[in-house]
């Protein structure tokens, strides 16, 4: 098999390559992303390309081009910003009109057969009066007041949905949320403080995927001839005061209206990127996707616990516990 | 001694999908709800002294729906009835009990009833407990039930049928389980209709501050099988007509039961 991957340089193709190219099963990965040196490993097998498929000709030249002439078979797409209080018309393009071409160079291609396409379980309508479960058929968020992050998520989704039943084999896979850093998690960001602060009253349920199960999702999915959308939830559902006692937080919870202006304290001192506003209904309601497609149709089964984030002195204290029993 | 053969039980005996960190997908905790009950032992022994004839029709394993008569300012009727089935079901069977859209709003209330196994009412949330075979108690009167003048007690007051086309599709018995007490127990006084707490529907004012110690009554009914088969679920006339078969006997249970009691105290 020859697979072409987008944002081959972010946490999860970065993973999703080398997990390619550690087994038999594929002859040739070309590896798309942004940085001119990217740290992959070093394979006759891989062709790294650096393109910024924002640009719709260098879309469509890398597409039409070397993707042609290298018989790719399969395109796996995910290049959504991560930051989440980044926004504009670059930020959209990047979300939305790379996919939409995308799609679209990929529908009548010669070599190119089918697309997995990677979106977001964030794009799921969570309120009072939601499912605790998400099928796939569960409500999408189509708030006007949401934020860019997730209105470019859900319609990006919605455009490759659009192309099911088409020529081009397509599968949708919504993942939870990538627990691992420099993935874009608001989770795990909001679980870098020592005090992480929740709404009082509320512990809604949490589900978290590895990235290992991610990749395991995608190759799945690549080597598959399922179509539609699939649920790919992750081996940890915990209640979210749970999640904060794994990471060894503080967990205090606070009347909920302060949430907003206190995290958004946070980030003007810290920089950091978890939004409330963004996280308000998840923080109450919660919800967790319903993998059964998923697991009929790809095979696939959540099996890695996610590695909770620990904090430097623990990190610390356990490194000396391993050397000391190295020593001995 | 009883209880802590029923705390035994509930966390090593009952039926639970744990997802690894000993919750289940809604956030039931075992063994939250074995210190509920264990709490509750008192209220439910000595203070309501909640009799119950006929827990023997709940079938001991796969899916099946319980379908109680609904009262009172808060739902005790419905915490009373979720004691009894944990009590006196071998092996211990979780009722998860089906809540209205506003609970999941309430701050604390709602944390504490997913621990116990209280689940809200969407469809998707019935379809995933019943997939899994797992024992749901519905109260199909809904709000209507509670918000019902004293003068209308144990007149059942609505009737949504949307438990019967679950039952048909899952092949799910429908025991009807008459709850007799909860209406003399605590009378609403009056509503305060424009009162939204929450998203509540209204703010109950009780007639007295405290649930006074009527004699609780339990009578399950014979389990009934809805329909042929799971595609009747999608005839209405079929679905609305196995609903009403329930409601009619849940009312024959309510009046024999209200027949054999001595007195609301006694």
């Amino acid at each position: 098999m020859r697979v072409m991957v987008t944002g081959a340089t972010a946490p999860l193709g970065a993973a999703l390559v080398r997990a390619l190219l550690a087994t038999n099963r594929v002859e040739l990965v070309l590896a798309v992303g942004r940085e001119r040196e990217p740290a992959l490993p070093s394979d006759p097998r891989l062709l790294y390309r650096a393109v910024d498929l924002t640009r719709r000709r260098a879309l469509h030249d890398l597409v039409w081009g070397e993707a042609r002439s290298r018989g790719v078979e399969v395109v796996v797409h995910g290049i959504q910003h991560r930051r989440a209080r980044d926004r504009g018309a670059r930020i959209h393009a990047q979300n939305v009109e790379t996919t939409r071409e995308l799609v679209l160079a990929c529908t009548a291609h010669p070599t190119i057969r089918r697309l997995v396409y990677r979106s977001f379980a964030e794009i799921y309508a969570v309120h009072h009066l939601a499912s605790n479960v998400f099928d796939e058929e569960a409500p999408l968020d189509f708030a006007p007041s949401s934020p860019q992050w997730l209105r470019d998520r859900v319609e990006a989704d919605l455009w490759v949905c659009a192309h099911l039943g088409g020529p081009l084999q397509i599968a949708v896979l919504r993942c939870a949320e990538i627990f691992a850093p420099g993935t874009g998690s608001q989770l795990w960001d909001y679980l870098q403080s020592r005090i992480c602060l929740r709404p009082l009253g509320f512990d809604p349920m949490v589900n978290v995927l590895s990235l290992d199960d991610a990749v395991a999702a995608f190759a799945a999915a690549m080597h598959g001839s399922a179509t539609g959308v699939f649920n790919i939830p992750g081996c940890d559902t915990l209640p979210l005061s749970r999640a904060i006692t794994e990471s060894r937080r503080a967990d205090v919870p606070v009347p909920g209206p302060l949430l907003a202006p206190l995290y958004g304290l946070r980030h003007s001192a810290t920089g950091l990127d978890f939004r409330y506003d963004m996280n308000f209904q998840r923080f109450h309601f919660g919800g967790v996707l319903d993998g059964t497609r998923a697991r009929v149709a790809l095979g696939y089964v959540p099996r890695t616990h996610v590695s909770w984030p620990r904090p430097w002195w623990l990190v610390l204290v356990e490194q000396l516990g391993a050397d000391q029993n190295t020593r001995r | 001694m009883m209880a802590s053969t029923t705390f035994k039980r509930i966390v090593q005996e009952a039926a639970f999908f744990d997802e690894g960190y000993g919750f289940d997908v809604f956030g039931l905790h075992p063994r939250s709800l074995a210190l509920s009950v264990a709490a509750a032992r008192p209220i439910y022994e000595s203070y309501f002294r909640v009799d119950s004839v006929g827990a023997e029709a709940i079938p001991r394993e796969g899916p099946a729906i319980l379908v109680a008569n609904h009262a009172g300012v808060l739902p005790v009727d419905g915490a009373m009835l979720c004691l009894d089935v944990l009590r006196r079901t071998e092996p211990a069977r979780i009722p998860r009990a089906i809540a209205d859209h506003f609970v999941p709003r309430l701050p604390l209330v709602s944390t504490l009833f997913a621990r116990l196994g209280v689940v809200n009412g969407t469809p998707a949330n019935v379809r995933c407990l019943l997939d899994r075979g797992e024992l749901i108690a519905i109260w199909p009167e809904g709000v209507a039930g509670p918000a019902k003048r004293f003068a209308d007690r144990y007149r059942i007051q609505g009737w949504r049928v949307g438990f019967a086309e679950l039952a048909i599709r899952y092949r799910a018995p429908v025991v009807p389980v008459a709850i007799i007490g909860a209406e003399e127990s605590w009378p609403l006084l009056t509503k305060l209709r424009g009162t939204h707490v929450f998203g509540s529907p209204y703010l109950p004012i009780p007639a007295s501050p405290i649930p006074l110690p009527a004699h609780y009554h339990l009578r399950y009914g014979m389990p009934h099988v809805l329909g042929h088969d799971s595609a009747d679920a999608s005839d209405p006339d079929l679905v609305a007509s196995a609903a009403l078969e329930v409601r009619y006997a849940l009312e024959r249970l309510i009046d024999d039961a209200r027949r054999e009691r001595r007195g609301v105290f006694r």
